[in-house]
């Protein structure tokens, strides 16, 4: 009831508070962290894919005027490595060997980035080349060799299949075959990766500024890889210019960085330049798929089968490798929406003379639902069916939830066949499918590409680490305005307003007198940070169970203070009063005094002050969002030139806490889909060079790239805090399959379909021609 | 590192500025490091991005390629000379009120981007407006409601 009296920021489209210091210049990201005696890092990197080092000669560096320090392995014999999981680990700067392209090998500590630069071109390094691993089919059965010696260059297998799968697979009446490949990707934040570490002159701690998703882990790391006792280190996250899952991990240069200021007791600090971030920023993607598929006459699916193969690069990324969640978490979800009951998983993740492999938003998903949208699709077309139609065929039905997956995986109710229709009615798709066939018979190749997704989030374990639950402290000061701290990396979502809005909702207070504090290890409470679509629901569910605590404690105040019954008094916009009668109130501000300064009169059983920390950890281990994208491209298939003309979403999170917000991130998300499909790729040569190291090569959408959208929401609530699920992917899950069938579609009279991202007007040329010839 | 200096004089935001400067310190550098004025960001130093975006006498330039000492002598305006002593420009307000920032590293190119053109063409249309970004690259937003943004602000209030 007095719930009702309270306005709802909860769901409401709440401008951001982040955004004045955003849009006036004065946010602070890591490059803009200048202290006095700041020194600064350039590194010199590998030439080659795989090479012994002979020889190193770093005296004319050392000389060099403004140089302080010259390190190596030797210096610094550090190694991003979880021994627990894996037989391989990188060492900070290359240990007698290199193995990518790229791979950091000294470190140059000078005055400025421009003197460390110009000593790094005086280091004289002797390499004797290896011959390359760079084919995953070929590194798969260890050709031409082991990338490391002492282990096979497959590192992780795994295989599944659901009980009856032979049979049901042989007794299909038709089987389908395919192999589907995603390019090497990055994430390309337009704030490039960095750090700064310097030691805090009044406690001489280490302080890191870290462009991290992860304050904590962060720490976590640079305290058992430096030896440094955990409450010794102090991460402070600042201003973070994008991070896309890239800025989840620990990286060579972290460490390096801060062994620097350690060992020098110098604010040092590096700062990524574009073709560094290229070379080493985690990549992501680079999956191929062998797939097969068995269906019956009604084009109802019984079984896919898939071996699924990624390349992990030259070492696991750490703590993880982004190829074991490209494929596990593939084969966990490759049935998709649909309701296929038979599943047989083989999963290869291999190494290769590549930068490392990691998280790029929406791991696992665009390569699953390419496979998945493009098997329906397949299936479609070989049955003579409407796409539209054979969607309808398969997908779960509402009776159906909890639905445990062919892999075992339980998805929470959602809306999949109402977002699937509301979304066909959005696109208008008879009505498109009656043009369709009259622009053919002009020569004009559209398509339409279905993409009905499910999102697995707020996972107990994600790139931000196993820590499946999410912590929030709420000290409501003095004055009565009110400080909550959560353990979150935000890298562009809003988090200051939208854990803010839960907030104020709880308390009865203004959105204006709360601040959010995150990304300092030292204000925050200890959290997995943000990653996997896991802030909205976990700390969004951390933020409310502490404010209904402090809710909680405030009533009791108020009820004494004001002598009436707890279950009489309502809170909103900074008073609690005694429900009906508005004159007998009392302000959160003379409650907070009370409970600071005048302590006697604090009801009895509470503690002095008002502050609370509160951790939530979901029920489920996972809540699965859902919904529907459908894309229109134009195809020319005499310049092979693709466009997006129109595109739609129908997308339900669960409960919404900022539509705005929401709709911002499907919109970035199907603007880097439309990226995956048509522009980025990372290319490497036949000696395992980068050859894509500029943004002139590595291609990103423009906003001429992108349509307008529609977008509509749905809200199936979860069972968790709030009712919210998580969404910060699931328009990269989806975008890219919505594109590519949509060119598949389009390309239908040429009997083409796209099994290949991105797809460059040369692949649509020769697809074209394939049949005209 | 005997890299000789020179003195450059420009006007930056409207005051003038003396600064000596190594002759390959880029301006973008030299705002940033030099002058204090951070809101001009660097995403690239390839020309590509538009995270860099000043005026030059007016035009938006890429301070990544720029040299300081090419600067010496003209007028820039960079993100800080756009803010309004209180609160936000029109433009900025915008930006808000239509969410077109998340991490906000590409926002003060935008915003120097879209100001120019409308100060050029107070109407243009969403063509326009999307070709006049395309030099601008953002990876968070998937640039719709920054369109929104720009078109709202022409006189007719974003209908065409
Ligand atoms: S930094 Fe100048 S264009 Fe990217
Ligand atoms: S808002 Fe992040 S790059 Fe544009």
């Amino acid at each position: 009831m007095a719930q009702a009296m309270r306005p709802q920021m909860m769901g409401a489209r709440v401008s951001r508070v982040e955004d004045p210091r955003l849009l006036s210049g004065q946010a602070r990201y890591l490059d803009d962290i200048q202290v006095p005696g700041m020194l600064e890092i350039a590194f010199v990197r590998s030439p080659h894919a795989a090479a012994d080092i002979i020889y190193m000669d770093l005296e004319a560096a050392r000389q060099y005027p403004g140089v302080y320090a010259v390190l190596t392995y030797d210096e610094c014999p550090v190694w991003l490595w979880d021994k627990a999981t894996y037989e391989v680990g990188q060492p900070v700067l290359a240990h007698g060997e290199v193995q990518y392209v790229g791979q950091p090998v000294v470190a140059i500590v000078a005055e400025d980035r421009y003197v460390a630069e110009d000593a790094a071109e005086l280091v004289r390094i002797d390499y004797r080349p290896r011959t390359p691993v760079l084919n995953m089919r070929d590194a798969l059965h260890d050709q031409p060799h082991r990338v490391h010696a002492h282990t096979p260059n497959v590192f992780f297998h795994q295989e599944y299949q659901t009980p009856g799968f032979d049979e049901a697979f042989r007794q299909a009446p038709h089987h389908l075959s395919a192999t589907f490949r995603t390019n090497r990707q990055t994430a390309v934040t337009i704030e490039p990766r960095g750090t700064a570490a310097m030691i805090d002159p009044a406690s001489g701690r280490l302080t890191v500024y870290a462009s991290t998703q992860s304050p904590h882990r962060m720490r976590e790391d640079i305290s058992r890889l430096l030896d440094i006792p955990e409450h010794l280190v102090r991460v402070v996250v600042p201003e973070v210019g994008g991070g896309f899952g890239m800025k989840a991990n620990c990286y060579p240069e972290d460490i390096v960085v801060a062994r620097v200021a350690q060992m020098l007791r110098r604010p040092v600090k590096w700062v990524s330049d574009r073709t560094e971030s290229l070379l080493s920023d985690v990549h992501g993607r680079d999956d191929i798929h062998d797939v097969e598929v068995a269906f019956d006459a009604d084009g109802r699916i019984i079984a896919i089968r898939d071996h699924l193969m990624a390349d992990g690069g030259a070492y696991p990324a750490y703590p993880f490798s982004g190829a074991v969640g490209e494929t596990s978490l593939a084969a966990r979800v490759l049935t998709g929406p649909y309701d296929i009951p038979h599943l047989a998983t083989v999963i290869d993740c291999t190494y290769s003379n590549k930068t490392p492999l990691g998280a790029y938003r929406g791991v696992w998903g665009p390569i699953a639902s390419f496979i998945q949208e493009g098997v329906v699709d397949r299936v479609a077309r070989y049955l003579g069916l409407d796409p539209a139609e054979v969607r309808r065929r398969n997908l779960i039905h509402d009776d159906q939830f909890p639905y445990r997956n062919a892999a075992g995986m339980i998805y929470d109710r959602g809306s999949y066949r109402e977002s699937f229709e509301d979304a066909l009615a959005l696109i208008g798709y008879d009505e498109f499918r009656r043009q369709q066939a009259m622009d053919r018979q002009q020569g004009r190749y559209r398509g339409i590409g279905i993409s009905v997704f499910v999102e697995p989030t707020a996972m107990a374990s994600s790139e931000a680490g196993s820590v499946g639950y999410e912590s929030c402290t709420i000290r409501i000061e003095p004055s009565g305005r009110v400080t909550a701290a959560l353990g979150l990396g935000p890298t562009g979502q809003g988090h200051e307003t939208t854990m803010a809005q839960l907030i104020a909702d709880e308390l009865g207070v203004n959105l204006e007198d709360i601040v959010i504090l995150h990304g300092d290890t030292d204000s925050a409470p200890y959290g997995g940070g943000t990653g996997g679509s896991r802030s909205g629901p976990i700390g969004g569910g951390a933020a409310l169970v502490a404010g209904r605590q402090m809710r909680e404690r405030l009533i009791k105040y108020a009820a004494h203070l004001l002598e009436a019954g707890e279950e009489d008094i309502e809170l909103g916009h900074g008073e609690a009063w005694v429900a009906g009668v508005p004159e007998r109130s009392i302000s959160i501000r003379t409650i907070a005094e009370t409970a600071y300064t005048n302590v006697r009169r604090i009801p009895e059983g509470l503690p002095i002050g008002l502050e609370v920390t509160a951790r939530y950890l979901p029920k489920r281990p996972v809540s699965f969002s859902n919904g529907t994208h459908v894309a229109e491209v134009e195809v020319d298939v005499r310049t092979g030139i693709v466009r997006v003309v129109r595109y739609a979403v129908v997308n339900d999170c669960g409960r919404l806490i900022n539509p705005t917000i929401v709709e911002g991130q499907i919109q970035g998300g199907v603007a880097q889909g439309i990226g995956a499909v048509l522009l980025e790729a990372l290319n490497y040569d036949e000696n395992g060079q980068l050859v894509t190291t500029s943004l002139l090569d590595y291609l990103l959408p423009e906003s001429t790239d992108v349509p307008q959208m529609i977008i509509q929401h749905r809200e199936t609530p979860s069972d968790g805090e709030g009712g919210i699920k998580g969404m910060g992917e699931g328009s990269l899950i989806a975008s890219p399959a919505a594109v590519a069938n949509a060119i598949s579609d389009a390309l239908a009279p040429f009997d083409a379909f796209v099994d290949t991202l991105p797809v460059t007007p040369d692949m649509v040329l020769a697809m074209v021609q394939r049949k005209g010839a | 590192m005997a890299d000789e200096r020179s003195v450059v004089e420009l006007t930056v935001n409207g005051r003038p500025y003396r600064v000596e400067v190594s002759p390959r310190w880029s301006l973008a550098d030299v705002l940033r490091h030099r002058l204090g004025l951070t809101g001009t960001h660097v995403g690239c130093e390839q020309g590509v991005c538009g995270a860099c975006t000043v005026w030059l006498d007016g035009e938006p330039v890429r301070s990544c390629l720029l040299f300081a000492v090419q600067a010496a002598g003209h007028e820039i305006t960079t993100v800080e000379g756009i803010t309004p002593a209180e609160g936000l420009s029109p433009l900025q307000e915008a930006f808000h009120r239509h969410h077109a920032l998340q991490c906000g590293y590409c926002t003060p190119g935008m915003l120097l981007t879209a100001e120019a053109l409308l100060r050029r063409n107070p109407a243009p249309d969403e063509a326009t407006v999307r070709e006049a970004l395309t030099g601008n690259l953002c990876r968070c937003t998937g640039y719709q409601f920054i369109v929104d943004a720009v078109l709202s602000m022409r006189p007719s209030g974003g209908e065409d």
